[in-house]
Parts: C-alpha cells; sequence; structure tokens
C-alpha cells in the first residue's frame, strides 16, 4: 500500500489550540502542542493501541467516561483535559495500583535513573501508597534467556515484550501465562527466549523487569554516557547509542531512525559490543618472527609493510570487509593504485560484476528504500534471507504485511525465514537465481525459447516462473525487489536489469531495487573505488584487475606476492577454502589489519595492524539503500602494552597514510576529517556532503539528485549452464551464512552460546532415503573433502539440495568445492568420544 | 402473572424438538421474516424497543442498526456464556426451547444480512450444548439452516460452540477472541463489535433472552410488543431469583411489576422468621439495594432500578437476609471478581486483588473502619476506568454494600478486634489530599510487611 497522504486537524488540549497529523493517537497528537500524556503500554512502533495499562486517560468533551488517550485518534475540533481533577484522580489511581505489587527497588534496579515508572510515578502519582498488605512474590530474577533477565515482581504487565514477541518478530514466544492478580510474563513450557531479535524487549520494557545479563549491575545512569554511531555488524547499518562508562562500551541502544532500523536492532548488533573489550583484541602492531607473531614498536610493523609493498609494487592486493569506512577504502585504493600501481582490490566474495552493470544497478533512479518496504505494492525476496543477512529488514518486512497488507513473494534455494508470511514461494536449486532470472525476464518478454531451458537451470519449472512473472506484472505500481548478492552471479546482474526495465521501475517513488550485499560496507567501499573495476564513484579505469577469486589464485601461484586484508577472513567467509589457505600461505607476505586475533591471523598474517572497534572509529558508512551516515569515535582507542601515547591501536586512515607516505605517495590525509572531504570531493555523486550535513542521521545520496547516465537498451542473454542435477547419492550444495557467523559472535561472552554449528539442511524425502534422521550426527563430503554436522530436516528444502553453513569455524563448509555433496549418517562409533 | 411468551407451555418435554415446536408454530415467524424485506425485520426489531437482557440493556433494534450494510462477511454472536452469579435463565431457556434461540437468530441474521452465525455458549452448560446440537442438527436438516433458506435468497450457517469456562468470555469482545481462539481477554472498545467484531468483520452480539424475542417480536408486530411492560422496558423478563427465598427459581413478569410481587409474591419471600437485608437487583455485579419497604416497592424494569441506583443487569435478583453477614457477602463477591479478572488492564487486576485483601483484614479482625474509607477509595479508582466493565462488575457491589452497610461492617470490625484482643481502633488521622485515608502503619499487634522479600 502506497505511503497515505498526510492531512492535518486541529483539536485543543487543555485549551491549547493543536494541529496534529489526522489520524495519529491524541498522546501523540498533544505532543505538537507540548503536552505529554503518561503511557506505559502504548509504543507506536509495536502496532495497534492495546488501553491496557489505563495510564492515559483524558477527559474528552462530549464523552462522558475518560478515555484512553493512546487509542483515541484526534478529530478536528476535539477538545482534549488531561489537567482536571478527574484525570488527575484517575491517573493517580493507576499509579498506585501499579505500584501496589511492584517491590520499589529501585535503589537496587538497573532500570532506576531511567525508568518510565519512576518518571511517571514522580509526575502523575500520588505520592504514597495506601496498601499495606503482602506483595505478591515470584522467585527472581530468572533467566529468560542466556541474554535477558526477568523480574517478574517489578512486572507492570504492560504486554509490550509480548507484543513485540507476538506481532513485531513473529517468534510467538512470549507470552501471558495465567490471569488476573496472578499474571505473568513467560514462554511456553519455560523455554528460553532465543530469538535473533530477543534484546529489542529490554529497552521496551518500562520498567526494570526485563534487564540485559551483559549489563546487569555494571553501571547506573548516572555513570554513563550516551554516544550515537552506526553499527557496521551488517549493510543496513543500524543507528546505535553506545553506553560508555569509563571509556568501555557497556550496552548498545537502539537510536530510532525511521529510515533505517525503525528503532529495532538484532542481538549480534546489541550484544556484539563486548568483542570490543576482550582478551583476544589485538591493540598493538604485531610481526611474524620465525613461525610467532611477536609485538613490535608501529615502526617495526610499518617498516616491514612498507617494505612489503615496495617489493611487491604491481604485485599486490587488497581484501576488504567488515568495518571498512569509506574513508579507508577510499585511501586503500589510493594507496594501491597511486603508491603500487596495482589494481587487485576486492571485496566482493561471489566475484565482480561489469562495469556498466554495476553502474547501472547503482542508479538512483533503480533505488529503493528501506521505508518503501513498508509501503510497497509488493515486494520480491530474491536469494536472500533478510534474518541473516540484514536483520532488520526482516521486521520491516513483516510490518509492511501486517500493518499495509504489502504482497510478498520469495525465491530463493534455501527456505527463508519469511516463507510463512510469502503469498508466492518459490524454491531455486543452489546457485539457481541467475537462471531465475533469465528465465524471469524471458517471460517478461514473451521469449519462449530462452524461457524453458533458463527455468530448468532455476530448478524450476516454465510454468512457474510464467506464474511469478504474470505476479510481479500486475503486484502493482510499487514494486520492491529485494535481491541478495548473490544472484548476480554470471548475467544474474544483466537480467536483473532488464527485469527493472521490463518492470518499469526506474524512476518511480517507492518501487526499485535493494540489495543486500554480502560485506557490510559493501557498497560504500565499491563506490570509494575499492573495486578491481572502477575507480571512485564507479570511474572507468585503464586496465581491469584481479577480483576475490584472481586474487587468491594469483597469490597461490606466486604472480602476486603480497595481499593486504583490511578487516578481511577470506579463509573463513570466501568461497573456496583451500584456495585461500594456499594463497595465504604461499603469499610472501599478509599484511592484516583486524581487531581480533582470528585463526587466519594467527595462522597467516606477517605484519598485522590493529584494527579499530567500531566505537573507536570516525569515517563514514553507506548502507544498502545508499545512506551515509557517520561513524563517530565514543570511546578512546585501547593503549599498547606500554601504555605510552600511540603505541595502541591507531586510526586506520593514518596507517595507510603513513605506508603510503613511507612509499612516496602524500595522501594528504591528516585528520579523519580530511579524508572524508577527500572522498566526498572524489566521488562525483556524493558531491557537494560535508560531515555536518551528514550529521546524526545520514543523507541519503540517491535523493541528491546525481546525474547518471546508465545505458537503458535492454541486453539479450543466454540459458546459462544448469548447475549438475541431484543423482543418486548425490546432492546439490548449497550454503547460507549464519547471522551468529561472525567474529564478535565467537568472542563475546554472551553471545557465545549463539555460535553456529555445522548443520546439514535437508528435506525429510531425502533424508529419510539416506537413513538421516533429525538431530543425527551427518558428513557432507566430496572428493575425499569432509565434514560434519547436525541433520536438520525442514520440509521446504528443494528435494536433491543440502544446505550447510558459512563461516563455521570448526567444520567450515568452504572446503567443500564440488557442486555435488554425498550426505550420509555417522555411525555411532565413528563418533568422536564425548567428554 | 401477565403475558408469558417464554413460559407457556415451556415444560412440555417435546417443545425441544422440531416437530414439538413446529406444533406451536414454530419457524412460521422465520418464514414470515424471509418474506419480508430485510429492512423492514430490522424496522419491526426497532419498533418494538426491546433491550438486550444480557446485562447492558442495550437497545437491540438500535444496535442490529448499527450493522453496516454491503457484502462484507457478517455475523450474528450469540452470547450463551452465562456465568454471572445468580444468572440461569439462559440455561433453561436453551434446554427447554432450543429452536426458540434458533429461529431468532435465523430472523435477526436476515435482518442484518449474516451468513454466518455463533452460539458461544458456556463450557459448563454440557447437557444445554448438546440440546442446541441435536436442535440445530433438525433444523439444518429440515432446511432451516444452512443454503437458500426454504428457497429464499437468504443462506445463513449456525454454529454451537462451547467456551472453556471463563466468566470474562460472556464480555463480548472476549467472546469474539475465545470465539476466534485466541485467549479470551477483552478488545479495546472502540471499533466496536458492530464495526470490527468477529475476523474484523461486522459483528451482532446478543444474549439468548434477547435473541429469543425476535420471534415473538414477529408474531405480534414491534408495535404491539413495545405494548408490553412499561415504556422504556418494554416486553417480559425471565428472573432468576436466588438466595435466600422460599421458592427460588426461573419467573417471566412483565417489565415494570413491583419487587415485592417478584421476591415475596412469585418466589415466596425469606424464610420464616427472616427479614430481606439486601438484594442484587441484577446479577452480583449490580449494586446491592436494602430490603426496606422503599426499594421492595421499585417497579422491576431498566429505569426505576437504575433511578434507584443499581441495575437490571442480567435480572437475577440474589436475596441476602438478615442471617448472613454482609461482610461474607462481600468478601464472596470480591473473590469472584479476582478470580475472574482477566489481567489485562491495571485498575481491575490490581484494583480486585486489593480489595480481597483488605476485605480478608476485615473479615478476620485486622482492620480499622479506615480501610472502609480506602477501600470506598479504591472502589471509586476502579468504577469507569477499565478496559471492560469486569472491574465495575466488582467494584459497584462493593461500593454500594459499603455504602448502605457501612455500621455493620464498623461493627464486625469492632466486634473482630476485640475478639482478636486488639483493642479499638485508633480514630483515623491523616487525610490524603483526595480525601482518601492513609493507611495507619502498624495497627497495635499486627506484623509491618516487608516491602521486599
Amino acid at each position: 500500500m502506497p505511503r497515505p497522504a498526510e492531512h492535518w486537524v486541529t483539536f485543543t488540549v487543555d485549551g491549547l489550540e493543536v494541529q496534529a497529523p489526522d489520524g495519529v493517537m491524541l498522546v501523540d497528537g498533544a505532543k505538537y502542542g507540548d503536552v505529554e500524556i503518561p503511557v506505559f503500554c502504548y509504543e507506536p512502533k509495536l502496532g495497534q493501541p492495546v488501553g491496557a495499562c489505563r495510564m492515559c486517560l483524558v477527559e474528552i468533551e462530549g464523552i462522558p467516561k475518560l478515555q484512553t488517550a493512546c487509542s483515541t485518534p484526534v478529530k478536528d475540533g476535539m477538545v482534549v483535559h488531561t489537567q482536571t481533577q478527574r484525570v488527575h484522580d484517575a491517573q493517580r489511581a493507576v499509579v498506585e495500583f501499579l505500584l501496589i505489587n511492584h517491590p520499589l527497588d529501585c535503589p537496587v534496579c538497573d532500570k532506576g535513573g531511567e525508568c518510565p515508572l519512576q518518571d511517571i510515578t514522580y509526575g502523575w502519582g500520588p505520592g504514597t501508597s495506601r496498601f499495606i498488605e503482602p506483595k505478591r512474590h515470584f522467585k527472581k530474577p530468572l533467566e529468560l534467556s542466556p541474554l535477558i533477565a526477568i523480574d517478574r515482581e517489578r512486572c507492570i504487565l504492560c504486554y509490550r515484550c509480548v507484543r513485540f514477541s507476538q506481532e513485531l518478530s513473529e517468534d510467538y514466544q512470549l507470552i501471558l501465562l495465567e490471569r488476573g492478580a496472578h499474571s505473568y510474563v513467560g514462554t511456553f513450557d519455560g523455554h528460553p527466549y532465543v530469538a535473533p531479535f530477543s534484546g529489542n524487549i529490554i529497552e521496551l520494557c518500562p520498567v526494570g523487569a526485563l534487564t540485559s545479563r551483559a549489563y546487569r549491575f555494571r553501571a547506573r545512569p548516572w555513570d554513563i554516557e550516551g554516544a550515537g554511531t552506526v553499527a557496521p555488524t551488517d549493510a543496513t547499518h543500524c543507528n546505535v547509542e553506545l553506553t560508555v562508562r569509563d571509556e568501555r562500551v557497556m550496552r548498545v541502544l537502539a537510536r530510532d531512525h525511521e529510515g533505517v532500523d525503525d528503532g529495532w536492532l538484532d542481538d549480534r548488533t546489541r550484544f556484539g559490543y563486548q568483542a570490543v573489550h576482550v582478551d583476544e583484541r589485538i591493540v598493538q602492531p604485531l610481526v611474524r618472527e620465525g613461525t610467532e607473531l611477536m609485538p613490535a614498536s608501529w615502526e617495526k610493523a610499518l617498516g616491514a609493510a612498507t617494505a612489503a609493498l615496495k617489493k611487491a609494487g604491481a604485485r599486490s592486493a587488497a581484501l576488504a570487509d567488515g568495518e571498512t569506512t569509506n574513508e579507508e577504502a577510499y585511501l586503500l585504493q589510493r594507496l594501491f593504485r597511486e603508491g603500487l600501481g596495482s589494481g587487485h582490490l576486492a571485496s566482493r566474495p561471489h566475484g565482480e560484476l561489469p562495469l556498466d552493470a554495476a553502474r547501472a544497478l547503482a542508479d538512483p533512479a533503480l533505488q529503493a528504500t528501506i521505508p518503501d518496504l513498508e509501503f510497497a505494492h509488493a515486494v520480491l525476496l530474491l536469494e536472500c534471507d533478510p534474518i541473516d543477512e540484514a536483520p532488520v529488514l526482516d521486521l520491516r518486512i513483516r510490518k509492511g504485511i501486517r500493518r499495509h497488507h504489502v504482497q510478498l513473494a520469495v525465491a530463493s534455494a534455501r527456505p527463508t525465514a519469511l516463507d510463512a508470511q510469502a503469498a508466492s514461494v518459490m524454491r531455486l536449486a543452489p546457485g539457481g537465481a541467475e537462471g531465475l532470472l533469465v528465465a524471469l525476464d524471458a517471460a517478461l518478454s514473451g521469449d519462449d525459447g530462452n524461457l524453458g531451458g533458463a527455468s530448468t537451470a532455476a530448478g524450476s519449472n516454465a510454468q512457474a516462473v510464467r506464474d511469478l512473472a504474470a505476479w510481479l506484472r500486475d503486484a502493482g505500481d510499487d514494486l520492491v525487489i529485494v535481491y541478495g548478492e548473490r544472484a548476480l552471479r554470471g548475467q544474474g546482474a544483466r537480467a536483473l536489469l532488464n527485469l527493472a526495465a521490463r518492470l518499469e521501475l526506474a524512476g518511480r517513488d517507492g518501487a526499485g531495487l535493494l540489495e543486500v550485499p554480502s560485506v557490510p560496507n559493501a557498497r560504500g567501499m565499491r563506490e570509494a573505488g575499492f573495486a578491481p573495476g572502477h575507480g571512485p564513484g564507479f570511474a572507468t579505469l585503464a586496465a581491469a584487475a584481479r577480483d576475490a577469486r584472481g586474487i587468491a589464485e594469483g597469490l597461490a601461484s606466486g604472480e602476486l606476492s603480497t595481499v593486504w586484508l583490511n578487516y578481511a577472513d577470506p579463509v573463513r567467509f570466501h568461497p573456496d577454502r583451500p584456495l585461500w589457505e594456499s594463497a595465504l600461505g604461499t603469499a610472501q607476505v599478509v599484511i592484516a589489519v583486524e581487531t581480533l586475533l582470528t585463526d587466519t591471523v594467527r595462522e597467516y598474517a606477517d605484519v598485522v595492524f590493529p584494527g579499530e572497534a567500531y566505537p573507536e572509529k570516525e569515517g563514514t558508512l553507506t548502507n544498502l539503500d545508499g545512506r551515509v551516515q557517520r561513524l563517530r569515535p565514543a570511546i578512546g582507542r585501547p593503549k599498547g602494552a606500554t601504555g605510552l601515547p600511540g603505541s595502541g591501536v591507531r586510526p586506520l586512515w593514518q596507517v595507510i597514510a603513513d605506508v603510503a607516505r613511507d612509499l612516496g605517495l602524500d595522501l594528504r590525509a591528516l585528520t579523519g576529517a580530511m579524508a572524508s572531504s577527500q572522498l566526498f570531493e572524489a566521488v562525483p555523486f556524493y558531491g557537494g556532503l560535508t560531515l555536518d550535513e551528514i550529521g546524526g542521521r545520514g543523507i541519503r545520496w540517491p535523493e541528491l539528485n546525481a546525474e547518471w547516465d546508465a545505458p537503458t537498451e535492454v541486453a539479450r542473454l543466454e540459458v546459462p549452464a544448469a548447475g549438475p542435477a541431484a543423482r543418486e547419492g548425490a546432492l546439490r550444495l548449497g550454503t547460507f551464512r549464519s547471522l551468529w557467523a561472525s567474529k564478535d559472535v565467537d568472542v563475546s561472552p554472551a553471545l557465545h552460546f549463539l555460535r553456529p554449528r555445522q548443520v546439514a539442511e535437508l528435506c525429510p524425502q531425502d533424508a529419510e532415503a539416506l537413513g538421516i534422521n533429525e538431530g543425527d550426527r551427518v558428513e557432507v563430503s566430496a572428493n575425499g573433502t569432509r565434514i560434519r554436522g547436525t541433520a536438520k530436516l525442514r520440509a521446504a528444502v528443494p528435494p536433491g539440495s543440502v544446505f550447510v553453513a558459512e563461516g563455521v569455524t570448526d567444520e567450515p563448509a568452504n572446503t567443500l568445492t564440488e557442486p555435488l555433496v554425498e550426505v550420509r549418517r555417522v555411525r555411532e562409533r565413528e563418533l568422536e568420544p564425548q567428554l | 402473572m401477565g403475558v408469558q411468551l417464554f413460559y407457556d407451555g415451556i415444560d412440555d418435554p417435546e417443545l425441544r424438538t422440531l416437530d414439538g415446536y413446529a406444533k406451536r408454530g414454530g419457524y412460521e415467524m422465520l418464514r414470515k421474516a424471509l418474506e419480508m424485506e430485510p429492512g423492514a425485520v430490522l424496522q419491526e426489531m426497532l419498533d418494538s424497543e426491546v433491550r438486550g437482557r444480557g446485562g447492558a440493556g442495550f437497545a437491540m433494534g438500535k444496535k442490529m442498526s448499527f450493522i453496516p450494510g454491503g457484502t462484507m462477511d457478517k455475523y450474528l454472536v450469540c452470547n450463551a456464556d452465562e456465568s454471572e452469579p445468580g444468572t440461569f435463565k439462559d440455561r433453561e431457556l436453551m434446554q427447554k426451547n432450543p429452536h426458540l434461540l434458533i429461529e431468532g437468530m435465523l430472523i435477526a441474521g436476515y435482518a442484518i444480512g449474516a451468513n454466518k452465525s455463533f452460539i458461544f455458549i458456556r463450557g459448563e452448560y454440557d447437557h444445554q450444548a448438546d440440546v442446541l446440537d441435536a436442535a440445530v442438527a433438525e433444523a439444518r436438516a429440515a432446511g432451516y439452516i444452512g443454503d437458500r433458506i426454504l428457497g429464499f435468497a437468504h443462506t445463513q450457517d449456525l454454529v454451537v460452540h462451547r467456551g472453556a469456562g471463563a466468566y470474562i468470555c460472556g464480555e463480548e469482545t472476549a467472546l469474539l477472541d475465545a470465539l476466534e481462539g485466541k485467549r479470551g481477554n477483552p478488545r479495546l472498545k472502540p471499533p466496536f463489535p458492530a464495526v470490527q467484531g468477529l475476523y474484523r468483520g461486522p459483528t451482532l452480539i446478543n444474549n439468548v433472552e434477547t435473541l429469543m424475542n425476535a420471534p415473538h417480536i414477529m408474531r405480534m408486530g414491534g408495535k404491539e410488543f413495545a405494548r408490553l411492560g412499561t415504556a422504556n422496558s418494554t416486553g417480559t423478563k425471565v428472573v432468576s431469583i436466588s438466595g435466600c427465598v422460599q421458592r427460588p427459581g426461573n419467573y417471566e413478569v412483565e417489565l415494570g411489576v413491583p419487587t415485592r410481587e417478584l421476591v415475596y409474591g412469585l418466589a415466596g419471600g425469606p424464610p420464616e422468621g427472616r427479614s430481606i437485608k439486601a438484594w442484587f437487583p441484577g446479577g452480583s455485579s449490580a449494586p446491592v439495594l436494602p430490603g426496606t419497604d422503599e426499594y421492595m416497592d421499585l417497579p422491576y424494569d431498566f429505569d426505576s432500578i437504575a433511578k434507584a441506583g443499581s441495575m437490571l443487569g442480567s435480572g437475577a435478583i440474589i436475596v441476602i437476609d438478615d442471617s448472613i453477614s454482609i461482610v461474607d457477602v462481600a468478601v464472596k463477591t470480591a473473590k469472584f471478581y479476582r478470580h475472574e479478572s482477566c489481567g489485562k488492564c491495571t485498575p481491575c487486576r490490581e484494583g480486585t486483588n486489593w480489595t480481597v485483601k483488605m476485605l480478608e483484614r476485615v473479615q478476620s479482625g485486622e482492620a480499622t473502619p479506615m480501610d472502609l474509607d480506602i477501600m470506598a477509595s479504591v472502589q471509586e479508582q476502579i468504577i469507569g476506568n477499565c478496559l471492560c466493565v469486569l472491574g465495575d462488575a466488582m467494584a459497584m457491589p462493593i461500593g454500594s454494600m459499603i455504602a448502605h452497610f457501612r455500621e455493620e461492617f464498623e461493627a464486625h470490625i469492632d466486634a473482630a478486634r476485640e475478639r482478636n484482643g486488639l483493642g479499638a481502633a485508633i480514630p483515623q488521622v491523616n487525610r490524603g489530599r483526595q480525601g482518601g485515608a492513609y493507611p495507619m502503619r502498624e495497627p497495635a499487634g499486627i506484623e509491618p510487611t516487608p516491602a521486599v522479600v
């Protein structure tokens, strides 16, 4: 449904004439006149009001009973009183009622000092209580989950957490048990509440009933400061407020941004901050001596890196991922191109796009925004699962479906978390997205010649593709296609552009494409020119260079000698682990910038520069819908072992500039802001941006009306080769990257329990044929390479396929490089002895 | 006795069968209605001015007229979740004359254009649900329920749904939630069910007895029906009389008969040698009235009872004689509502709980008279501030008991304190700004309750 037009009405509150948008609830409407009406259960982000707490009772002329302001929409000419004796009496009554069973243990409560119940009690309460009976008691605190503690005595039963679970994240885990005065929040049978968004209920709770176990008793509100920044944990770049105490991040809160995260955070963003302050953190440069990485001075490390790069010259390469900012990507590509004459810069794990396709996909006219997901007529989810790759988008799509009747279609190989909400679901063969895009293009253009073959390559059939094409055509004007980066392989990008042209998505507000990239700041890095095929702003280059796989091959064969890993861990996250192991093993020098001592760093790096964690960083990031946002330092960078100034972590822009200087190149980046302004000048469509303009909310550059010359003609496509079909004893291999496969999760004490274990997702028919039951230990193998995992039977997995998790450290899936694998149950006697 | 719309021949065991019902002219009014325009049927209902018999007393015709026109799915729900203490009229009516309810629902369904109808019957009414099931099967077989009823264009289905047993499910929106398979919690109003009810469609919800009036209205004509009873309370009413009377039971009377005639005449008055202390005029959620002549002479109709400070409610009179302590009645009543509070809104959840705790102290003699002030003020804090009327349903009777029988409460407190050796209560001091008393912190001999354990 497109956004409704805004219409303003005038009403009177406490004798003051106020204008507010039509249809907003009185609580919100009154704010336009600076009148505050106290609430507990009301939270517009949670959808329809429930009117349970009765705190917001007000008097409306013409209505005999007091009305709940949270559920009464403003109307023209309405006359509202919030300060009459009747209203005061009712408000005092409700506060008194709420407090009769509340323990009032504010001095030892984490919420004390930032507690709405406290504030409202002071502001609107009676001041004393007349209640002298015994209060109700519960065992407390209990673990609601390993992340959240619940204190049911403090709970005022406002329903917020239950509504979040039931209506927002739709995990349906939290419920209200029992009734009347015995009611309490819990889960069925006391199961722990583990869900990707569970931490949001801590922030929603208006009392200290739900507290973060990681933050419990760590600080009081008067000890802490809030620092706004954005989190580069995934490509949406959620806005966060870091709670800082004594130069340590103690907590991460949402910093509500309607255009980005809608005020929600996933648990990885919320609890992953612990990785900033762990023993695994690299706080000073390391240089390999013999077989050991030894602490070294900055001079020594910079010298070693510079020498290696100078020696390698054009035979050097760089890979970036993780927390890399736009500025770092920009400076790095200058260092490599201008200082070394090498253009081997890659950030896409699955291969690069042709420049014209990359340029056309970045066309501002084709960009959808995140809020568009909420108001579109239809959304197509193509070869991605937001819950793992850009979690808050999952909530946004659910919101659109629930509140604005957005129609959703899913086309992916692996079942997604949104399948149940989708109007239509198409299962593809692993890697079949290219085939599907070509087939959709054929179906929309009426080219029956390509349709059959391409549909087969997609792992589907012509009729199903025709149906999906018809659905896309008839879905309504505002269509948003959310695609995973993997869908762009081969001709995928061109086919997608054809599709956008045939569906006339370009230039239409509320419609367009939205990429879910594989790398958090993928978009910003590419736009800053960190790519083998183009310079800053997709500028054409004279010579093309190697993509990620090419770099690995070059290193393995000796054609390249030195590689700079900027927060990148290709061994863990890129396809083809054996190739990368050999590449990094063969490379003469591996220079790594990393925050944590990961396996890859420990094993392969020769020179390690300590990386800044994002709360320490300064710079900009560009999220998946093109919003340029600022990272602002919230805490100081860690000091080195000597404690001397400059001995510890240094800003990365400075490190890059120092290396460049030693190579004889002056990058003219003396401050972070200088690096930023260089970037804004170099990228034409960032033109005119300044850090001040970006401010705290960011700016979507596609809205800056940049000129764009992208080819508009429709490309002719070939039928892609179909992947090998599953046959007796061999299944097609698909992979997915879990939300929890990340270095932060590995080291954060709070999140450690979520570290992914290897799984093998099968459909029940295949499992039965292979004699595998749910939970069995299974072995997935090809060509003698084998990994073990736990069998997980999912009815929605396409028959003949098996899915394993990427980025799992102990049973790495990227060791498997063949498209077909054998799956078998591990016999009891083969199992490792259990301790 | 006057006119007997429902009770004329109700004890005929054949009445519950289709044949027996048809012999008495059953389903003729359905045919008559179907031959009329829906609007004309609705007009008859409006003319009858019959008011809802479930408790709120809202005019049935008016409620029907709120159902919007149009072709969307509309629903008719019969509220047969009769759980109000003291009320047992629907049980007898459904058990003995199920087809009258079915016919009433079909007529009402036709008038509002509902194609799907439900009877939400209290889970404990197992036998009555069996009777209804059998009657619905008979009616369906005879073509009264289903597609194109009697060859007319109207199509209506009817399902008997058994509740899982909760007083709150008698509240119309909680009933809808329960019918949808959710936990029976009241919804926020507005939107009212007539606009957005079952499955978010327009829904008419009426009580069993209300819907049973529909065939009679069709037979008599709305205007003629309106002559029964009084100007503002038309028709007859089945009154459940229970408590301290010699002949408890259901009695059908024309609205407006003197209460004395009901309590003393039909029900035989209190047992020999006792006098009436108080009575609930309309189920346990109605404020009690004293058993004095002034109140006994009240005409039993909606307006007169309301004017006297109570309500006709579901039309269930509970008589309390002088052998019963009003404190015990209050505790019993409050405990019922505490037990049945769904817990969704604050005043009801906390208020019922608090009230019970205070009343228990009154009962056991650990209270002071100022607790009565607090209790009265707590009831005022509940009334009108809740999500649904369950909170009011406790607050109104308890409040009225304290108002009418404060002396008895105080005497009880004094006696109990003396029994417990606590001595007389200290006169109250320290009144709060709102006039309510602050508690006295440590009445002699009582352990203060620690706030945090």
